[in-house]
């Protein structure tokens, strides 16, 4: 004890700086999906590509994204990313590319693809921090020009600086954006944690996008467009009571316009009506006329006690845009090319009282499905969650599913088993937002999804088994039918063994042609397990 | 009851044939209807006095994979017996195995991988179309002998059972065309192990008794059993029945007097209803002071004695009393502990004593 000096605080606050959002990146990069060599190449494309889908789709465009990856020096790669978007007014590219948590959707209570809000600004704050090189941006409205720059990030004011800056003329109208830049601490494979299954992960998902990807090698993929729908824009929902904290309730109060409590309740929550106002107000014996600002914590932790007792309607569910069963279908058909596919998405619940939320499953069986045995692929708001896989609710629930009562053999079935949830509030478990919380209701409707899938694919198992038996069957029929016949010509002194062979294969043939049309069991055996044969008690 | 001369059997096994061919050229699933042998369908007749045949039937058809192989098989043997009878050739029933074992055509697979899949499909033939392995010209490999003072005729040769040595006349496996030309002698004595009958032979028995010895050598074969009921029926010979005293010789002895489950439609032409037993009974132990050489019972021989208090035929007042006493001794008894006594024993006591007395279970 006596050899520690116990500092001042006036010492230990002499080094503390007021950080930039941007300083607070570098340091933090980690958090922000910056580890690994790998994962920094994958968040660097995650990045490109959730900015270039949410402008398109903003935009109400089909997406076409093209990504190319070179390597031009040992771990140092060059990522080019193009899009047809709606481009970026010359004015605000350094606000999109130099500013931090220059997301649009951040602080909204909306269903976001972009989830750090940190987005592609993050990636030229990488290559900049690891190449010292700016970030070269070439993006048109489709107008006479072609704005060319090269930004950069001025870490310490947290704003985007263009270095350099080139007008091209746009004689063929080209319109959307194309970043281009370096970056070192990269490695590039084709493992599930890197940009090609990534990529192929957000094509299953969006399968009204087209992306085409070059590899470090040269590997042209395409990932084509299955679908001919753009997903609709997510609208932004007002919270639900039963979601919010004495927290929530003051930060709204901030930015609300209401001058009582009791208007504010009604305008800025949803499903709150002035019937249910009265009813806070008898139970929580509180002044509902006073002014919002004057709310204290005191004030809104007994607002929200009272709120809890409080049956309000299920939140609407307008706001979530699933991807719906019949794009996740197409979506794995068109990637994966499997002989199996199912999809269900499940209706809205809530969890935690109030979010609302939508289970999205499907299950691909054969054919490309399958990564060497079971593979789950995770998405949150259609993204791809690529990272910590085992303590994700999405990989609990599907591991609590015993996949051999669905007729799936083993571990090294090839099956693909997709789950989106679609919500306004993913509860992640981290600040890395690469998995989901296990929450029970989550849980719960991922599992249902999934059992309901699992039920379908049973029965295309169990048909395809019978399938198979009855080939089987066919075939050792067939198998006794020369013997049979050249037995039986001989006992009858036939002439022509043929003609009992040919009549004998037809009977065989016919059999089985016939179940084939009308999926018909054998109805004439008793038993074909044990070779028991028909017993009748008196003969016939 | 003797064969039926009448009987055609080549054209039987034809209109057999013929009636499968009608099916498949009407393109219907072929079937075949085979009575159904074994427990499920056999009863004690207590009028006869053997185990019959019920009436039930089993289907076999070609269209269902798992008789397919056996349809193939039945069909395979009943082509090969026609040709048997014609060509007036006999052919044993190992030798029909081996006749008919090939590759399937197209395939690895054999049409006979085993006898045991030969057996049962004459068995079915017979069955299905009531006519006997005899008259199949098949033949079973020949075990179990006579000895004693009788005259048969075997085809062209004629001897005197008890003039052949001391192994006497090994009987074959079909006995139809055995003429009897002169008995002299009061019963006919079944013994389980030919080592007893041996012993019997050594003594004199034969001789001095008047008695015809048959060897049975384990569970009595078919060539031996209808021997044995030729000679009750056509001869008036008393039969008695002399096995180990324990469950397996007490089912050959039911075998020999009311027939086998499994041969449940021959009962009437092989079962002697009126056969004796004689021995070796629990009782015995007691009576000839015969405990320091029985043997233990194993469990098998425990449930063996449970299953067969079961059957019909043994559910009579002294047997069940034999099986409770052998399960309550936990012992069985064999023949040959009676040479504990003296190796005359058998001979000059025992058996006379018994036939003198007439103490046989029933």
């Amino acid at each position: 004890m006596s050899e520690t000096k116990v500092k001042h605080a006036d010492e230990i606050f002499k080094s503390f700086k007021m950080q930039s959002v941007s300083e607070f990146f570098k340091k933090n990069a980690a958090m922000l999906g910056y580890t690994g060599k790998l994962r920094s190449l994958t968040t660097l494309v995650h990045e490109g590509v959730t900015n270039s889908l949410d402008a398109c789709e903003e935009a109400r465009l089909f997406p076409d994204l093209s990504v190319f990856i070179t390597e031009i020096g040992p771990e140092h790669y060059r990522i080019i990313m193009e899009d047809n978007a709606s481009g970026i007014p010359l004015d605000y590219i350094p606000h999109v590319f130099g500013k931090m948590l220059a997301g649009s959707k951040a602080h909204r209570n909306i269903q976001s693809r972009g989830q750090q809000g940190i987005g592609v600004s993050g990636a030229v704050m990488y290559s900049q921090v690891s190449t010292g090189k700016p970030t070269e941006v070439v993006t048109s409205t489709g107008d006479k020009v072609i704005n060319k720059v090269n930004i950069k990030i001025d870490v310490e004011k947290n704003a985007g600086e263009i270095l350099s800056r080139e007008t091209l003329k746009n004689p063929e109208k080209w319109r959307g954006t194309r970043i281009n830049l370096e970056a070192k601490n990269l490695q590039y494979n084709r493992s599930k944690y890197g940009p090609y299954s990534y990529l192929k992960m957000t094509a299953i998902a969006n399968p009204h996008t087209r992306i085409l990807f070059v590899e470090p090698d040269g590997t042209k993929i395409l990932f084509d467009r299955n679908v001919r729908v753009i997903p609709k824009n997510p609208k932004e929902m007002k919270p639900h009571p039963h979601g919010s904290s004495a927290d929530d309730i003051l930060s709204m109060i901030k930015n609300s316009s209401a001058t009582r409590v009791r208007t504010f309740l009604v305008s800025d929550f949803t499903r709150v009506s002035s019937k249910k106002v009265e009813e806070i107000e008898q139970l929580s014996g509180l002044d509902l006329d006073i002014n919002p600002k004057k709310v204290d914590w005191e004030y809104a932790e007994k607002l929200v006690t009272a709120i809890k007792q409080i049956t309000f309607m299920a939140p609407p569910t307008e706001g979530l845009i699933p991807i719906g069963a019949d794009s996740v279908r197409l979506g794995l058909e068109g990637i994966l090319a499997p002989e199996f596919v199912h999809t269900v998405t499940r209706s809205p619940q809530t969890y935690h009282g109030g979010i609302a939320f939508i289970v999205e499953a499907g299950i691909a069986y054969g054919g490309g499905a399958g990564n060497n045995g079971l593979d789950i692929i995770r998405y949150a708001n259609r993204t791809p969650l690529i990272f910590d896989q085992g303590g994700c609710c999405i990989t609990e629930a599907a591991k609590s599913i015993e996949w051999k009562r669905y007729g799936v053999k083993d571990d090294s079935a090839p099956l693909t088993i997709f789950v989106n949830l679609v919500s306004t509030h993913i509860p992640y478990t981290s600040a890395g937002k690469q998995a989901i919380a296990t929450e029970e209701e989550i849980f719960n409707e991922i599992r249902f999804a999934l059992m309901d899938a699992g039920r379908a694919l049973s029965r295309y198992l169990s048909g395809k088994r019978r399938a198979s038996e009855k080939l089987t069957k066919k075939k050792t029929l067939l198998r006794y039918v020369i013997e049979t016949s050249n037995a039986l010509g001989s006992l009858v002194k036939a002439d022509d063994n043929s003609k009992i062979i040919k009549a004998l294969t037809d009977i065989v043939e016919k059999k089985y042609d016939f179940e084939e049309a009308n999926g018909d069991e054998e109805v004439t055996i008793v038993s074909d397990e044990n070779g028991v044969e028909e017993v009748s008690e008196n003969g016939d | 009851m003797a064969i039926k001369p009448s009987q055609d059997v080549p054209s039987i096994l034809g209109k057999f044939g013929e009636e499968l061919y009608e099916q498949i050229m009407k393109e219907e699933s072929p079937s075949i209807k085979i009575p159904l042998r074994g427990k499920s369908n056999v009863f004690f007749d207590d009028n006869e006095k053997v185990i019959q045949l019920g009436d039930k039937f089993s289907k076999r058809h070609f269209l269902n994979v798992a008789h397919t192989k056996k349809f193939m098989q039945t069909v395979l043997v009943a082509s090969y017996c026609r040709r048997l009878v014609e060509e007036n050739k006999h052919a044993g029933i190992r030798e029909l195995y081996y006749a008919l074992k090939h590759t399937v055509e197209g395939s690895k697979e054999n049409t006979f991988d085993d006898q045991a899949e030969s057996n049962p499909i004459i068995e079915d033939i017979e069955t299905a179309l009531d006519i006997l392995r005899e008259e199949l010209n098949l033949t079973a490999d020949r075990r179990g002998y006579i000895y004693g003072d009788i005259v048969l005729k075997d085809g062209e040769d004629e001897f005197n059972a008890s003039k052949l040595g001391r192994g006497g006349w090994a009987v074959p496996g079909t006995v139809e065309e055995i003429d009897f030309l002169n008995v002299n002698a009061e019963y006919i004595l079944v013994i389980e192990t030919a080592a007893m009958c041996d012993r019997l032979i050594e003594e004199k028995f034969a001789q001095a008794n008047n008695a015809l010895l048959v060897a049975c050598q384990g569970q009595a074969p078919r060539g031996i059993r209808r021997l044995i009921n030729r000679l009750h029926n056509e001869k008036k010979l008393p039969v008695y029945v002399f096995t180990d005293g324990d469950p397996y010789g007490w089912y050959i002895y039911s075998t020999i007097k009311q027939g086998s489950m499994n041969l449940a439609y021959l009962s009437r032409r092989l079962g002697v209803p009126d056969a004796k037993f004689i021995g070796m009974t629990m009782d015995d132990i007691e009576d000839y002071e015969l405990q320091k050489v029985t043997e233990k019972l194993k469990d098998m021989d425990k449930k063996r004695i449970n299953e067969i208090m079961e059957y019909e035929w043994f559910k009579n007042k002294d047997w069940q009393e034999q099986m409770k006493k052998c399960l309550k001794l936990g012992v069985r008894i064999e023949q040959q502990a009676l040479a504990n006594k003296s190796l005359e024993f058998v001979a000059e006591e025992y058996l006379p004593q018994k036939i003198e007395n007439q103490v046989f279970l029933p």
